[in-house]
């Protein structure tokens, strides 16, 4: 059995979309391969790789209420190969967005099912994922933290001759914990996606989230653009101001 | 001075952008030279309402933000817009500000230039039964996520069909 997985988001590094796609992949067996979409030079390499897959997951992030708009031409193009090929696919979508409800996932989902009604392959559904933002931001953080608690083990080392320290290796233990329980949604249905893959299944659709009530992931949604944008500097030029065309 | 307080957005042709541009209201006409959006959010965090490609989308925001009124003339494609538009839609959140608040119920962006009017879809080609469906919640959600007081659905099977004039 050949998985292929679509990073569907425009970053280069670091996406969130990426991250969910590896995330299920870890829970996936037999053959995978992960790629990027990110422009019309990637067409050709990922239909080529589709040729002998027995499954395709989307993973993309939410754009304005649906897919984003680099993807849509690859759906077309997607959709004319596979009524001339027949590939017989199974598709399944992550879907990722900035808001903490994933339910507003639900129009892409819609598209993506429209996509495969018209393209004669097997929807198989998807995961919607509520501030999956949060949890990239997480996992890069906790490995900053690693590597950080890895130092202070040296360093309290050679100047203490203690080692391990462990009320460092209990604090990093402690970040871990935050981050897990935040994520256990999110983990615990990609579980459930890989496992319907590995099942030949179809998942349904279904929504998850960052475990945090809203208006506490809303305050740190806000506190997180207001460090960009003091580090950016849009704060500082007019970040609210009603601006007029130049 | 131009109207702007309504914008139209189409994907037809150029003989159509020519027709609409007899009608009131600032008509883009979403040829497709122009890059998709990059997810870097600097229309928020660095030069807020204002994109970082300089492309001729680079203060499409500031165009869409200004006008109360929006109509957009769009093929199908699997009951969303067609992808030269929805890149127009995705390179124009500096409408929005990166803060957030509630609107109906659930979390949405602060709008930069306050509440909206109305929001009118005119989709023209082949839409079947999950397409048309898919097309209402579409609309609906762009509906509370920009801001509009009321929206318009309107599908045609082509552009032949639609009076311009009445627009």
């Amino acid at each position: 059995m050949k998985t292929v997985f679509l990073d569907c988001s425009p970053k280069t590094k670091l996406s969130a979309s990426g991250f969910v796609a590896s995330m299920t992949g870890v829970f996936v067996s037999g053959n995978k391969k992960k790629m990027k979409l990110r422009t019309k030079a990637d067409h050709e390499a990922v239909l080529k790789e589709l040729e002998d897959a027995d499954t395709v997951v989307f993973s993309m992030p939410l754009y304005v209420d649906g897919v984003p708009s680099h993807v849509l031409p690859f759906l077309q193009e997607m959709e004319k190969w596979c009524r001339d090929n027949d590939p017989g696919l199974r598709v399944y979508v992550i879907a990722n967005n900035g808001f903490i409800e994933g339910r507003q996932n639900e129009p892409l989902m819609q598209v993506m099912e429209n996509f495969c009604i018209r393209s004669g392959i097997e929807w198989c559904g998807g995961l919607g994922i509520g501030g999956g933002v949060m949890m990239n931001v997480m996992r890069i953080m906790i490995m900053v933290f690693l590597g950080l608690t890895v130092l202070k083990l040296a360093i309290s080392g050679i100047n203490t001759g203690v080692f391990p320290e462990m009320d460092y290796i209990y604090g990093f233990l402690e970040d871990l914990a935050v981050v897990l329980l935040l994520g256990c949604g999110i983990i615990t249905f990609v579980i459930w996606l890989a496992s319907c893959i590995n099942r030949k299944k179809a998942y349904g659709k279904h929504y998850t989230r960052i475990m945090l009530p809203s208006f506490v992931f809303i305050i740190f949604a806000d506190i997180f653009f207001t460090i960009i944008s003091i580090l950016k500097g849009g704060i500082f030029r007019g970040w609210f101001s009603r601006k007029k065309p130049g | 001075m131009a109207d702007v307080s309504r914008i139209i957005i189409h994907d037809v042709d150029e003989a159509f952008h020519e027709q609409l541009k007899t009608l009131s209201g600032n008509v883009v006409w979403a040829d497709g030279k122009y890059a998709p959006c990059q997810g870097c959010f600097e229309c928020w965090t660095k030069n807020p309402a204002t994109c970082s490609m300089k492309d001729s989308l680079h203060e499409m925001c500031r165009v869409a933000g200004q006008a109360d009124d929006i109509v957009i003339i769009t093929a199908n494609c699997y009951g969303g817009y067609s992808a030269p538009v929805k890149n127009i839609l995705d390179r124009s959140i500096g409408t929005s500000t990166p803060m957030s608040t509630y609107r109906a119920g659930e979390m949405h962006h602060t709008l930069r230039y306050g509440k909206k009017g109305m929001i009118k879809v005119i989709v023209y080609g082949d839409i079947n039964d999950n397409e048309k469906a898919t097309w209402e919640l579409m609309i609906e959600r762009n509906r509370i996520n920009h801001g509009y007081q009321s929206k318009e659905l309107v599908f045609v099977n082509s552009v032949s069909d639609l009076e311009v004039s009445k627009l």
